[in-house]
């Protein structure tokens, strides 16, 4: 597979975001415009200059109010991606196409709600009408049966994965307090100062078995935006580049929607194993070339089979890299050094794009040696239709 | 005097009701003499309500064969032989009767009966007739339990042969309650939730989100309401799918039919969601994906059974669940009926060879066993063990008395937990006791889920101890223990032994 046309001639310029809170007292909208402003603030461009936006198709901000908020006066690409938490890197990607392919020039990519404050994803679907779309259809297998919430669907692979794979809770602990121990150190995550311990982990009450309450990631409140350009004119604004130097989006055969379970095998994900094979492949790099990994982490156990599809462990074997520290900062491969959504925040995996951005410049609070003259691997949404990238330092 | 005794003592002083009815306690009863002997007709019906196919009960060539050496009556029937007829009267020189009497005249009416320990000296044999004694242990003072105010009685009855031999006892409590002055249970469950917390979800299925119905799925809903689980099969490969698509993936074809499922499958994932709780579940909720026999998998519910008893890879089998009442009169679609598909666990093929103390461990569970408790096996297990109290046969007097329908009685429960465990460890498993505690109620149309491991173990001797239970959607219905003696040991050949001596004798005498 050769590279893809933008890789590596396609940057991210500029991050921003609101604070992450549980109640942000202001429109989802106004999110979306300070973080949009932020990450403009942060690349020191006009807003007038953007001509592009990418957002998620569960976005509830669309592309006119932002544009108006913002004092664009003209837009020429606006797209979205489907599937709730697996579209970060597929944003970033319609962006950098969209940038090379001269549509235009700078691209917003944009996530912004008040997911504790407002609706909570966390409650599940027991209050959306029984339509009978075909999207509407799938939950028709689950739902009746009281398995309504995100929880309760992961739940059902990490029972399996247990089973086939030795895994154990203590396991999907060690994630959690992993990404809990370098939130503690970084201010902007709502559990700055607050480690926790796998005992702590283990007295938490269950949510959905076998998963516990410090199983599952945060609902937050937030807002965050990443600027798209070309490297060229990346290197002409106010922060050093973070190169695209792959990207992909990936759905593996039989895929659901969080909830496949219905092909041969339930360990692995095939979905993440498609953009590992392509990111692999157009970038030339495996897997001992990344300093540092934000993977997603709605819920602790899917972080153990993404490592083992990107080949840092074979499979079966992510609990043995976890239970030896590898993922901690002094790790072979440490893993959401924000916090992760277990500990920063909940922005739908936007906020560990911007992350892997501050790793690649050097600038991150629990910075990895050799990240910013290496290379940092982003993952979207595990369980559904996703994506995820490769950023690196321009040199 | 001892201090629970002195303690006694002075509650009596204040308490002269207490007084009296404990004026009996330690008083052994008149002897009351079984009005039939052992008996192969009683045995057999026994055997029958109970679905207990052990041989060694009634046939005699297998019995011959067997530990016993002959036909043997079912342990647990040990404190059915000597009971009174349907009239039911009491004799008052007894003094468990008198302190009944003394209760019922206090306007404590209601009875349930609690615990039921039994110890077998040895089996009994058709043709002996028994005789008892009871000897009142214990009358409690006034407790406030679930089902209302009232004093548990306790006593224990003495089993011997008419020629003196000693064969067992039965230590026997029940609660005598005044009917209404149960605990209602609103305020204690809102409790549980703490001040200003929301009220714990309406479990009524009704409530459950509907599926969404739609020309693909059409086929699967319609086979549910006819409790028929339909797999998508492809008209033109045979390719069986789930979740169904207008369009075979294997071999292209637009024509798709289904396949009706066996119902039988195994379990291959779980999730057991606990929070947040919505209205039409009862939490926490059992869940798991099944693979049926077939090959594809679907999600359902897992009923019959509890938490602790998920096991992937367990054997499963399909019920239904009428769920949701019709929105609209003849609708097909969301706003129709709805039936969803649950797995129960499968009753295990009974063990025909009874297993060996040494291939045994302590730990080893016993298999999951679901009894599927209809009005006939409440109605005919009282009757079988001589059983005349109402609440077991009279559905109206039974909700008279304020229970939601007739309900399981003491006996059959101990009749069920006994075949439950020979059924698991084979036919010639010996009882030396069975002790049982009751728990919430069995009615018709639940389903008790029977479950046990192996406590204790002498690999010498063969003995065993097991503890099981007894679950039913509300809860425990039956605990217990028991104390077994397998072969493989020194006690299984003794017991051998005995009774072909005392078989030899009885040939003897004849």
């Amino acid at each position: 597979m050769t590279a893809h046309a933008y890789a590596g001639r396609t940057a991210i310029a500029g991050i921003g975001a609101t604070e992450f809170t549980k109640f942000s007292g202001r429109s989802e909208l106004q999110l979306a415009l300070e973080a949009c402003v932020a990450a403009l603030d942060d690349a020191g461009l006009e807003p007038k200059r953007v001509s592009g936006l990418t957002t998620f198709t569960m976005e509830s901000n669309p592309e006119n109010e932002v544009m108006r908020g913002l004092g664009i006066t003209e837009l020429t690409h606006f797209s979205r991606v489907h599937h709730g938490g697996g579209a970060p890197a597929g944003i970033v990607q319609l962006a950098a196409m969209a940038v090379n392919e001269g549509v235009s020039d700078y691209v917003l990519c944009y996530r912004a709600f008040n997911e504790r404050s407002g609706r909570r994803f966390g409650s599940g679907v027991q209050d959306q009408p029984a339509g009978a779309s075909a999207e509407q259809a799938q939950f028709s297998w689950t739902s009746p049966y009281g398995l309504l919430t995100p929880a309760s669907w992961i739940a059902m692979f990490a029972s399996r994965m247990m089973h086939e794979h030795g895994v154990t809770s203590e396991d999907f602990g060690r994630v959690a307090v992993t990404c809990r121990a370098h939130a503690a150190t970084n201010p902007k995550a709502h559990f700055y100062n607050r480690p926790i311990t796998l005992d702590d982990h283990q007295s938490s009450r269950f949510i959905c078995e076998p998963l516990r309450l410090l199983d599952c990631c945060q609902e937050s409140d937030g807002g965050q935006a990443i600027l798209v350009t070309s490297l060229e004119r990346a290197r002409d604004l106010r922060q050093p580049p973070g190169v695209i130097a792959a990207a992909a989006q990936g759905m593996g055969d039989d895929q659901q929607m969080m909830r496949s379970w219905f092909r041969e095998s339930l360990m692995g994900l095939p979905e993440m194993a498609v953009c590992a094979r392509q990111l692999w492949e157009t970038s030339g790099l495996g897997p001992n070339d990344i300093a540092t990994a934000v993977l997603y982490d709605h819920f602790s156990p899917f972080v153990l089979p993404q490592l083992e599809e990107f080949g840092f462990c074979a499979p079966g074997e992510a609990k043995d890299f976890i239970r030896s520290g590898e993922i901690a900062l002094d790790g072979r491969l440490p893993v959401n050094t924000h916090g992760g959504q277990l500990g920063e925040a909940y922005i739908h995996g936007m906020n560990g794009i911007a992350e892997a951005v501050r790793q690649v410049r050097g600038t991150a609070v629990n910075q990895v040696a050799g990240a910013d003259s290496g290379h940092v691997l982003v993952t979207g949404g595990t369980g559904v239709p996703t994506s995820a990238l490769i950023l690196s330092n321009d040199r | 005097m001892s201090e629970p005794e002195a303690s006694t003592a002075m509650r009596n002083a204040d308490d002269p009701f207490l007084a009296r009815l404990q004026e009996a306690v330690g008083r052994p009863g008149p002897v009351n003499v079984a009005r039939d002997p052992v008996n192969q007709p009683m045995i057999r019906h026994w055997a029958d309500i109970i679905d207990d196919a052990n041989p060694c009960y009634v046939d005699p060539d297998a019995a011959a064969l067997s530990v016993h050496g002959g036909i043997v009556a079912p342990p647990t029937m040990l404190d059915v032989w000597d009971k009174a007829g349907v009239q039911m009267r009491r004799d008052g020189a007894s003094p468990v009767g008198a302190v009944i009497d003394v209760l019922d005249a206090a306007g404590f009416t209601s009875t349930l009966a609690t615990n039921s320990d039994l110890e077998m000296t040895r089996y009994l044999r058709p043709g002996e007739v028994l005789e008892s004694v009871a000897r009142l242990e214990s009358v409690s003072p006034e407790k406030h339990t679930a089902i209302g105010r009232g004093h548990f009685v306790t006593w224990r009855t003495d089993y011997a042969t008419v020629e003196g031999e000693h064969v067992g006892s039965v230590l026997f409590r029940m609660l005598k309650f005044a009917p209404g002055t149960g605990r209602v249970d609103g305020p204690s469950a809102a409790g549980a939730h703490g001040a200003g917390a929301a009220p714990p979800p309406d479990p009524d299925p009704s409530r459950r989100p509907r599926p969404a119905i739609n020309a693909d799925n059409q086929f699967f809903w319609d086979g549910a309401r006819a409790h028929e689980l339909r797999i998508q099969e492809c008209n033109a490969c045979g390719a069986l799918h789930f979740p169904p698509s207008p369009r075979c993936r294997d071999c292209g074809s637009f024509s798709m039919g289904f396949r009706v499922a066996s119902g039988r499958g195994t379990l291959y994932a779980w999730a057991v969601p606990h929070h947040p709780q919505v209205n039409g579940f009862r939490y926490p909720v059992l869940t798991g994906l099944v693979e049926l026999e077939e090959g594809t998998r679907l999600v359902a519910n897992l009923v019959a059974m509890a938490r602790e008893h998920i096991r992937i890879g367990m054997p499963l089998e399909l019920c239904w669940l009428d769920s949701h009442p019709a929105l609209e009169p003849g609708a097909i679609d969301s706003r129709g009926p709805i039936t969803l598909p649950q797995f129960r666990p499968v009753r295990p093929a009974r063990c025909e060879s009874t297993r060996s103390v040494t291939e045994l461990e302590v730990g080893d569970e016993l298999a999951l066993c679901p009894i599927p408790v209809s009005a006939t096996l409440i109605v005919g297990g009282a009757l079988m063990t001589r059983d005349y109290f109402d609440v077991h046969h009279d559905r109206d007097l039974a909700q008279r008395r304020g229970s939601r329908d007739i309900f399981m009685n003491i006996h059959t429960s101990l009749g069920l937990s006994q075949r439950y465990l020979s059924d698991c460890l084979g036919p010639e498993t010996v009882f030396r006791d069975i002790r049982v505690r009751l728990g919430v109620p069995n009615h018709p149309g639940d389903t008790m889920t029977m479950s046990g491991a192996i406590t204790a173990l002498d690999r010498a001797t063969g003995e065993i101890s097991v503890s099981f239970r007894g679950t039913n959607e509300t809860g425990d219905h039956v605990t217990g223990t028991a104390a077994l003696v397998l072969p493989g040991g020194s006690e299984h050949d003794a017991i051998r032994a005995a009774s072909a001596a005392a078989h030899a004798e009885r040939e003897a005498r004849s």
